[in-house]
């Protein structure tokens, strides 16, 4: 699959993924002399960066990671790549000094350590050959301060018996809110929904599968819901009783991106 | 981003130096959505204290220094170690030699070999809407709120690229928009002394990375460069606007802002938030480093009542140099006075466990760049307590 971001250094490099779901400082972060990276789970040896593509979510720290990068490359210890979801200017100067092809707002939390990727930074695109892109749409209907969830059946294909929101696969070259209105109509009966928000694609992972999600907010004058063959339950929730749900990956994630306000965070 | 045909030539014909310097401003604009550079009348450069640098930032800067010549008026930040006093410091040589390689990379590149936090009091000051690439966070602070020049929060390798090109990306606080006030400050209490450092403090934490308008008291220029110094540790602010003192406040809007409030109750706690030390081995008097005036005060206060502990005090070569007698005075009571360098990027920790010290932005970042302990209260108090 390809992954569209945002060029920021340019330069092609390949290799195989290593990846970080945490902001990364360089300093404290890595050995300056081997490109070990420090402060891992598990016992030592750490992985290198060397040659390899090292996604994480963006930089935190002293701006005298920008040396770092800029030291790791010089010795050939440096990573080949950098992929990031967004990136700030210590990373972004330090491969900029380095010459390190980097792309970003790419959503890393779809990718995984030992992905086979390539980074375009010209172009600002991430190529996956061994995984399957696959585009859903996950809306989110809300109506007086509560969204709705819908518990998945036996019947449908992924993440039986998973709450989620109302979603479904885009087809072809469809708009993703086209797809979305018809979700809404199929899964749930409510019409009169009014566009409220979108954002960025999320990632969600299955195997060699990646899930593009296009995430969406609509509000509902209703609350009247009459499920299809693909649902079995539903519940009118308020946003922050989502993490006592057994849901599909990356639902907390959605609506955070359409509600505005980090996962978890009370309303 | 759109480039002048003289910059383009640049990345053509430029040298290894000025091709990389572009970049790197092309990089920072590409991030920040910058449409243009914008010509900067001086830069002022961060990463010099080899305490804070390693070798990873010696190594750069050297191979950088090869071809790199500064295209505006620089100056740089506080090294390590006071490079005239280093020995009587007790500083490992091995230090002080790669300290000074940094420094003399630096000079390499054209810069003035002062290294100073507060480049706005050297001579020289930026004018009213002088666009300036700044990477120390008090001097920003100072140049925008204080003076009403322009700088963004610059980083090191920013702010030297920027005095390579001679220009930086024009976005933040290079815009009027982004130098409008986010969030008012109402101080209800009257502040003297360490109050503008805590003041500073309190603010950063309400207010994070916003552009706070503050009211309700005033300050001289001393005053603020406490509280924008504290102000930019705690919080990620580069600019304030104090009403009635700061010369942009009067066109900021503040209808409709939310508003936070500060109460002597707050500044009490900040201090008491700040102190985890018992028994001071020192007083550290700097970060920012003190003004010629500031030096001659501490002069008289020590020789009126000798401290039993050391104390030592940072300020610039060219105060330094200007005022011996007040040196003299400060070193005849077991005291020094330290140049080009500063309180937190200096060697202390191999000497000094615990410090005192009436700097907002000192009792900051002591405890985590230097592992030391603080105790942080107003010089008067301090020379009380020890002498």
């Amino acid at each position: 699959m390809k992954i569209r971001g945002r060029g920021i250094v340019p330069g092609h490099a390949a290799g195989m993924a290593i990846v970080s779901h945490a902001p990364f400082s360089f300093v404290g972060g890595v050995d300056p002399r081997t490109g070990e990276l420090l402060d891992q789970a598990g016992e030592p040896p750490h992985p290198r960066l060397q040659g390899r593509i090292f996604a994480f979510p963006g930089g935190k720290g002293s701006t005298v990671g920008s040396y770092l990068i800029y030291g790791l490359a010089k010795t050939g210890n440096g990573p080949a790549g950098i992929v990031n979801a967004r990136t700030e200017a210590i990373v972004a100067v330090g491969a900029t000094l380095a010459g390190i092809p980097l792309v970003d707002r790419v959503d890393v939390g779809g990718l995984r350590t030992g992905d086979r990727m390539t980074v375009d930074g010209d172009r600002g695109t991430v190529e996956l050959p061994d995984i399957r892109a696959t585009p859903v749409v996950s809306v989110v209907l809300r109506n007086r301060g509560r969204i709705l969830v819908v518990r998945r059946s036996e019947d449908v294909g992924s993440f039986r018996g998973r709450w989620s929101a109302i979603s479904g696969y885009l087809e072809g070259r469809e708009d993703p809110r086209h797809r979305a209105v018809r979700e809404v109509r199929e899964e749930t009966g409510l019409k009169g929904i009014t566009f409220r928000a979108t954002g960025p694609p999320l990632l969600a992972r299955d195997d060699r599968t990646i899930y593009v999600i296009h995430p969406f907010l609509f509000d509902t004058p209703k609350r009247q819901v009459r499920l299809d063959w693909e649902n079995v339950e539903h519940r009118w929730i308020r946003p922050e009783e989502l993490d006592r749900f057994d849901t599909v990956p990356r639902l907390p994630d959605v609506v955070a991106a359409v509600l505005g306000r980090a996962p978890g965070s009370a309303a | 981003m759109r480039l002048t045909q003289a910059h383009r030539r640049l990345l053509v014909a430029g040298t290894n130096a000025q091709r990389t310097a572009l970049r790197i401003l092309e990089t920072v604009a590409r991030i920040s959505g910058a449409q243009r550079l914008v010509r900067i009348g001086s830069a002022h450069v961060s990463g010099a204290s080899y305490k804070l640098m390693g070798d990873a930032g010696l190594g750069f800067l050297e191979d950088f220094a090869r071809d790199a010549t500064v295209a505006v008026p620089t100056t740089v930040n506080p090294l390590g170690t006071d490079l005239a006093q280093w020995r009587d410091l007790g500083v490992p040589p091995e230090f002080a030699e790669k300290q000074d390689r940094i420094a003399r990379a630096y000079v390499a590149m054209g810069v003035q070999p002062i290294f100073s936090c507060t480049p706005y009091l050297l001579g020289i000051r930026p004018k009213f809407g002088e666009h300036l690439a700044w990477a120390e966070s008090n001097a920003v602070c100072f140049a925008n709120s204080v003076l009403g020049a322009r700088s963004n929060r610059e980083s090191g390798p920013s702010a030297l690229a920027a005095a390579v090109v001679g220009a930086t990306p024009d976005y933040g606080l290079h815009t009027d928009r982004g130098r409008l006030p986010t969030v008012v400050v109402a101080v209800d209490t009257k502040p003297r002394g360490i109050d503008y450092s805590l003041i500073g403090l309190v603010a950063g934490e309400r207010v994070g990375d916003g552009l706070p308008f503050f009211r309700g008291f005033r300050g001289n220029e001393t005053d603020l460069k406490w509280l924008g110094a504290a102000l930019a540790s705690s919080g990620s602010c580069a600019m304030f606007h104090l009403e009635g003192v700061t010369p942009e406040a009067r066109k900021a809007r503040v209808k409709g802002l939310k508003s936070v409030r500060i109460t002597r109750a707050d500044l009490t706690a900040a201090k008491r938030a700040h102190t985890d030390g018992t028994e001071a081995e020192m007083i550290g008097l700097g970060s920012p480093q003190l003004s010629a005036e500031e030096l001659q005060e501490v002069a008289r206060k020590v020789e009126r009542r000798p401290p039993r502990i050391p104390v030592w005090v940072f300020t610039s070569r060219v105060v330094r140099d200007a005022n011996p007698e007040a040196v003299a005075t400060v070193e005849r009571t077991g005291g020094r006075v330290l140049a080009d360098t500063c309180l937190e990027v200096t060697l202390l920790e191999h000497r000094f466990g615990t410090v005192a010290t009436p700097s907002g932005k000192g009792a900051y970042y002591l405890p985590s760049l230097c592992k030391q302990k603080v105790i942080f209260d107003d010089l008067d108090t301090l020379l009380e307590r020890y002498a």
